[in-house]
Order: C-alpha cells, then sequence, then structure tokens
C-alpha cells in the first residue's frame, strides 16, 4: 500500500513538504491550546447558553 | 459602569428563511425522486429534451445543495449570529436582498438547467451570469455577517461563528476560481482550464464545496444548536479549536482523491490520498465532541425528537467521514469508484448529516421565533423514524449495487476474457438496487412532508416574534492585555479570517501550481489535434444535453478496462478539453475511446432510441436531435474564444469554420444515407455523432 506515497518518480518531496507544513501548524495549534486559560474556557464553553433566551417550557402535545 | 442596551433580534429573516429551506427541501428531494425512478423506468423521462435524466440530475443536486442546505445554513447562521454576539443582524436590508438574490438565483438554476444551459463542471453547473450573481450575494451576506461581528456586544467570537467566517471566506475562494470561463453568449462560457488542469480545479472545488457548505456551516450550527437543544455546554472547547484548525486545513488538500487512477499526476493523488486518510481525525473529533455533548443528557433523546434527529445526523457525519478516507484509499477506490459506493456515501452525509441536522433545528427554532411548542412531538418522532428507514432504504442497496457493479465490471473468465463484456448486463443486474432506493426516498420524502406539516401547525399555533426584545451589556474598550494568542484571535475577526483564508489556501497552492505551471506534468502529445467545427458543436450538444452525468470519459489503467474499453487516458489526450468531461459516475459505459468503435448508423439509432441498439437500456431517446437544426451562427465566436484559450485554431479560420463544418456533416450523412437513413446533413444528431467518433481516435491503438 505505501507503494503508493513513495514511488513517485523523485516527486515524493512534495508529499514530505506538505507533512512538514502539517506539522508545524498542529503544533503551532496544539501550543496555542495548552497556553489557553481554563476561566476562558469554561466562559467560552457557556456562551450559547447565556444568550439571554428565555426558554419556553415545553408542554406535552399529543 | 457598565451599561445596559436593549435591542432585538430580527426573526423575521430566519423564519423566511425556515420556510425557504423546506419549500426547496421537498421540490429538490421531489426532483430526486423522480431522477431516481427514471434510472429504473426510462418512461419517466417523459420524452421531451426538458426533462431528460441528464438535465434533470443537476437540478436535483443544485436544489438540495444550494437550495435546501444553502437556506438551512443562513436560517441557522442568522438564528445563532444574532445571539452569540448579542446584536441584531448588522442590517436589515442586507437581509432581505440576501433572502431574495438568493431565491432568485435558485429560481434561475431551475429554469437554466432544464433549458441545457450548463457548464457541465458538477456542483457549478450554473452558467456566467449566475455565477456573477452568486458572488455579489455572497459578499452581501459577508458584509451583513461582519457587520454584524463588528457591532457586536459579546468580546469574543463563539467557535460556531469560527465556522462561518471560514465557510465564507472559502467558498468566496472557490467559486471565484472554479467560475474563470470566457463567455461565448449570454448563456454559454467555456472554463479557462483545459482537460487535467480543469479536472484538478474542478474536484479542489468539488471536494471542498462539500467540505464549506455542506459540513463547516453544520459544524458551526453544530456547536450552537446542539448546546443549546441539550442544555448543557461542548464537552470540549479545545477539541472544537484543534476540530476547527486541524478540519480546515487539511480539507482543502483532499480534492485530488476524485481523481485517482486518471492521467492527474502521480504525487497530487498521492497527496490527495494521505490528506484524505488524515482528515478522519478532525472529523471524528467533531462527531465526538458533538456526541460527548450528549453526556448525562442520554435520557432526554429518548424524549426529544430534535435531540434524534442530532444523533442520528451526528452518526451520519461519522460514517461518511470515515467512508471518505477509506474511498480514497486506491485499493478500494479501484473498485468503488464510478459505482453507486459513491452515491450511497454521498447520500449519507446529505439524508443523514444535512438533512436531519436541518429537520432538527426547524423543529428547534421554528417553535421559538413563534414564542411557541411543536404542534406534534410524536409527529416529529414518526418524522424521525421514517425518515431513518428511508435512509437504510436508500444507503443499503446502493452499496450492495455498487459492490456487485464494481466486481462484475472486473471479472475476468479462467480463459481471461471479460465475464461480462456488455456494460449494459452490469446496469441491468442492480435495477432492483435501484427501485429499492427509490422507495428508500419516497420514505425520506414523506417525512419531510409530515415535518411541513407539523411545522405549519406550530406557526399556526404561535405567533412570529419578529423583533424578539433583548439586552446586553455595551462593548467595553479592553483594557487588560490578553496573554493567550487564541484568545486575542477570538476578538479580531478581520484577522482571523486572514488567518483562515492563508491555512485554507496552502492546500490548494501546493496543489495547483505545480500543475499548472510545470509543463511535465501534463506532456503533450503531437498527434492530438484541436476538434474539427462540426465536432466542437457535438461536444456543445453532449454538455447541454448532460451525458456526462451517466458517462465518463476516462479509462483507468486496469486490465478490465484496457480489455473493455481501449488504452488508457493519457493526459496529453485532454489539452483542447474546455471543460474536461471525465464524469464521476458510470451509469453507462466510459466513452473515451468509442471513436470508431461504431459506425455511423450505429449512433444514430442509439440516439433515436437506446433500446434498438441495447435492448432493456434505460438510456432515454433522443429524437429531438434529429428534429433541431444545428445553430451554426455561433461556430465562428466558440472557435475565436477556444483561439483565445490557447486552442491552436489558425488565425482567421473562424471565416472558414461553417464551410468545414458543412462538409464533415454532408460526408456523415451520406454515409448514414447509404445504410438506409436518411436525414439532413444540418441536424443535431450529425453534429454529436461526429463528435462520438472523433472521441479518443488521436492515439486509438489501431487493431490489425
Amino acid at each position: 500500500m505505501f507503494k503508493q506515497i513513495t514511488d513517485l518518480q523523485g516527486n515524493e518531496w512534495y508529499l514530505i513538504i506538505s507533512l512538514w507544513i502539517f506539522l508545524a501548524f498542529f503544533i503551532l495549534v496544539a501550543i496555542l491550546l495548552f497556553r489557553m486559560k481554563k476561566q476562558h474556557v469554561n466562559y467560552m464553553q457557556q456562551l450559547p447558553l447565556n444568550d439571554g433566551e428565555t426558554e419556553v417550557l415545553e408542554e406535552e402535545t399529543n | 459602569m457598565q451599561q445596559l442596551e436593549t435591542f432585538s433580534y430580527d426573526n423575521k429573516i430566519v423564519r423566511n428563511f425556515g420556510i425557504a429551506t423546506i419549500f426547496w427541501g421537498i421540490v429538490g428531494m421531489s426532483v430526486g425522486l423522480l431522477v431516481a425512478i427514471q434510472l429504473v423506468w426510462p418512461v419517466m423521462n417523459f420524452g421531451t429534451q426538458f426533462s431528460t435524466f441528464g438535465r434533470i440530475r443537476p437540478v436535483h443536486t443544485n436544489a438540495v445543495i444550494f437550495a435546501f442546505v444553502g437556506n438551512g445554513i443562513f436560517m441557522g447562521v442568522y438564528y445563532s449570529l444574532q445571539r452569540l454576539l448579542k446584536a441584531r443582524m448588522y442590517s436589515d436590508v442586507l437581509s432581505k436582498i440576501h433572502f431574495w438574490g438568493w431565491q432568485l438565483i435558485i429560481l434561475a438554476a431551475a429554469i437554466t438547467l432544464p433549458l441545457g444551459f450548463t457548464t457541465s463542471h458538477e456542483y457549478a453547473e450554473l452558467e456566467w451570469p449566475i455565477d456573477i450573481a452568486i458572488t455579489i450575494i455572497w459578499v452581501v451576506f459577508g458584509i451583513n455577517m461582519f457587520g454584524t461581528i463588528i457591532k457586536r456586544r459579546e468580546r469574543h467570537m463563539y467557535v460556531a461563528i469560527w465556522f462561518y467566517i471560514a465557510t465564507f471566506v472559502t467558498i468566496a475562494v472557490l467559486h471565484i476560481v472554479n467560475s474563470f470561463e470566457l463567455p461565448i453568449s449570454a448563456w454559454k462560457s467555456y472554463y479557462l482550464y483545459a482537460g487535467v488542469q480543469d479536472a484538478l480545479v474542478q474536484w479542489w472545488y468539488g471536494h471542498n464545496a462539500v467540505a464549506f457548505f455542506l459540513t463547516t456551516p453544520y459544524l458551526g450550527m453544530m456547536y450552537y444548536f446542539l448546546p443549546k437543544m441539550a442544555n448543557r455546554p461542548v464537552y470540549s472547547y479545545k477539541l472544537s479549536i484543534l476540530h476547527f484548525w486541524s478540519l480546515i486545513f487539511i480539507y482543502i488538500w483532499a480534492g485530488p482523491h476524485h481523481l485517482l487512477y486518471t492521467s492527474l499526476p502521480g504525487w497530487a493523488q498521492s497527496l490527495g490520498v494521505v490528506f484524505s486518510i488524515m482528515l478522519i481525525a478532525p472529523s471524528w473529533g467533531g462527531m465526538i465532541n458533538g456526541l460527548l455533548t450528549l453526556r448525562g443528557a442520554w435520557d432526554k433523546v429518548r424524549t426529544e425528537p430534535t435531540l434524534k434527529f442530532m444523533v442520528v445526523a451526528l452518526t451520519a457525519y461519522g460514517m461518511a467521514t470515515f467512508e471518505g478516507p477509506m474511498l480514497s484509499l486506491k485499493q478500494v477506490n479501484a473498485i468503488a469508484h464510478f459505482t453507486d459506493w459513491i452515491v450511497a456515501h454521498v447520500h449519507v452525509g446529505a439524508l443523514g448529516w444535512n438533512g436531519f441536522m436541518t429537520f432538527a433545528i426547524l423543529y428547534w427554532a421554528i417553535p421559538k421565533i413563534y414564542g411557541t411548542t411543536l404542534y406534534s412531538k410524536k409527529l416529529a418522532s414518526i418524522h424521525f423514524w421514517v425518515g431513518t428507514l428511508g435512509i437504510l432504504f436508500y444507503a443499503i442497496p446502493m452499496y450492495w449495487a455498487a459492490v456487485v457493479q464494481g466486481l462484475m465490471w472486473k471479472e475476468f473468465t479462467p480463459e481471461g476474457v471479460l465475464k461480462y463484456p456488455t456494460f449494459l448486463a452490469t446496469t441491468l443486474q442492480i435495477l432492483p438496487m435501484h427501485m429499492l432506493r427509490a422507495v428508500g426516498g419516497t420514505l425520506y420524502l414523506s417525512g419531510a412532508l409530515m415535518m411541513t406539516y407539523n411545522l405549519i401547525r406550530t406557526m399556526r399555533k404561535g405567533s412570529l416574534l419578529a423583533n424578539e426584545p433583548a439586552e446586553a451589556v455595551a462593548l467595553q474598550p479592553l483594557i487588560v492585555n490578553e496573554r493567550s494568542r487564541h484568545r486575542r484571535l477570538e476578538r479580531k475577526p478581520a484577522l482571523f479570517m486572514v488567518i483562515a483564508l492563508i491555512v485554507i489556501l496552502i492546500g490548494g497552492m501546493v496543489e495547483m501550481v505545480p500543475t499548472f505551471m510545470i509543463s511535465s506534468n501534463v506532456p503533450t502529445i503531437s498527434s492530438v489535434k484541436p476538434y474539427t467545427p462540426l465536432e466542437l458543436q457535438g461536444r456543445d450538444i453532449y454538455i447541454r444535453e448532460g451525458c456526462v452525468n451517466c458517462h465518463s470519459q476516462t479509462v483507468r489503467p486496469f486490465r478490465s478496462e484496457t480489455v473493455r474499453y481501449g488504452e488508457y487516458s493519457k493526459a496529453g489526450e485532454f489539452v483542447y478539453d474546455h471543460p474536461f468531461l471525465w464524469g464521476s459516475k458510470r451509469t453507462g459505459p466510459d466513452l473515451h475511446r468509442v471513436g470508431k468503435k461504431y459506425p455511423n448508423k450505429w449512433h444514430f439509432d442509439h440516439l433515436l432510441d437506446p433500446t434498438i441498439t441495447s435492448p432493456g437500456s434505460i438510456m432515454p431517446p433522443y429524437p429531438w436531435l434529429i428534429e433541431q437544426k444545428l445553430d451554426t451562427t455561433n461556430t465562428a465566436s466558440k472557435i475565436i474564444a477556444m483561439r483565445k484559450l490557447g486552442v491552436p485554431y489558425p488565425d482567421g479560420y473562424e471565416l472558414q469554420a461553417n464551410k468545414d463544418l458543412d462538409q464533415q456533416a454532408k460526408s456523415i450523412a451520406s454515409d448514414l444515407k447509404a445504410n438506409q437513413v436518411d436525414v439532413l446533413s444540418d441536424r443535431e444528431i450529425i453534429a454529436i455523432v461526429a463528435y462520438l467518433q472523433r472521441l479518443g481516435t488521436d492515439i486509438k491503438v489501431k487493431e490489425n
């Protein structure tokens, strides 16, 4: 199966560079995540629930 | 001191998009059911050129994608954006222009596609004037969205809004790049790209239209509506950040998996494979984040139809995003591509993920904006079960049909010849499965009709809160420096958009720039010549009739295909193909090597009534091609346009093009006459026969 991505007549570097770009990007996002404060995360999580809407109580129908 | 401001949410625009979602959903699904039935009983093509499968199938796809799902997106975005930002939409006028503009675009599509005005690019069939209208209305949507973000009362943008921003910016890029066309008349244009390059652009677009129209806005809506429905926060906000950035980065690279084993350069195919497999991680991250949001609330799933729909939507998303990477493996793709597997795969996503989430949001939002409760939860639950059965009845027979047909295409006898050399044998074998698929579609549509009744009764029960009052604290200037970079990013929409744009551009550029700039990626073949004027006209009729919806034009390098069709297709053979016509589904056989395979009379008979040459064929007849006169008034402008695009017609050739066209047409007509077919040489059928007889002959290996 790996012949699909290794046997490319010298064009393998397209894949290698692409994977390095992704890895660098992924690590950057991971660092940003680790630096986030729990307080902010909790605040953001609650945003949809804190939009000031009053819940209409569901009454049993049918 | 913080000042409390009062304002109102615009629910009328949400309601309008909601009604449009329901209306176009029923239209799109009904047309889908019609095309499903046409594939079993060709009589359902109704014998008119405006209702054949080739012309109607794009009506179905455009209606469900851009009309049903599109309006569903705008409904969800307009509802959630206002509440997440604690602000009314930026401009009511822009909201109205957006709404009516989008409906007019849909109407234009519904009129022009049956008339045969099509570019032939899948999911981008609309001709250039409508493309321009889409661009304008999309920009209106963007201005309205960013205007609302700018005047917000909530400092940080919730994850749902990031998905909306990524959707806006990426769809803009995809639509513009895939719409570079040279108009030759009000309703006809040629793509700037040709052959392999056109294929790469189209499937970069096609795949990412799935990603950024059918996926990212729905993920945004999931992150808003699921916590609202379950009344608990999203399981992991950090996971949502990782999900967002990984998904938009990886998705854009995966397009070439639609072109495996074609003449696209091998490295581009491999990039598509690798990134498609990687895509499973962020996709499942999102699905798991959604399902785990329901932790501790599973008891509600039993009683709340909205949550039932959401659970199946997320499960269907998980299935489709597992299946996508699997289909990208070359070994699987070799069997599954061009079969009903792709149709099943798409519909698990469309019916399960998009359809069910849209239903859930409608059931949840319509009672809210009407200040009431749902008319009947019981009916909604029945809709859920009927719809789920519909999905199963659709998908399972299609998988079955795919495996049957894929294996039949490849089966050889012990003597080394194809066991099913007649393509039609494999088509007829799967007709029972196609009938079952139509049953599935009927069930799904029935469920949608139940929902329509339920929601109409709900609307009558309440009254629209057109301007729902709300209050929030005005946004104060920021005096504390936020240490976290991502936290800062969450309050800077313009910067966020630019970074998202850069992220989505990387993949496309790495794949496209070398394919366009390095000539060795598309080796030219000296024997490949431009089409004659008559063949060019015939090609445009082939496009008009939507033949590409059922017939591919690319022979893959497998023994089973080269024995069945002939020499496998080379990149250099397509350099004058504006647009490429490789297709994505083989309801009928591949046509790339059909040239000179049969006499002219065979093609004439086949187009007049396919069952003359192929008893039992499900292809519709095309008798109007014999009756209609070929329009040659535009031959010169077509030649000039092609020359501008790089096709080497000599200078001034447009002046004698029609003379050559006439000469070739007379030659075909006289050959037909010699075979007892009396037809005028100026009819459309002559042009399409000329085109079909040319296909794949430039490098065709002569036998004996």
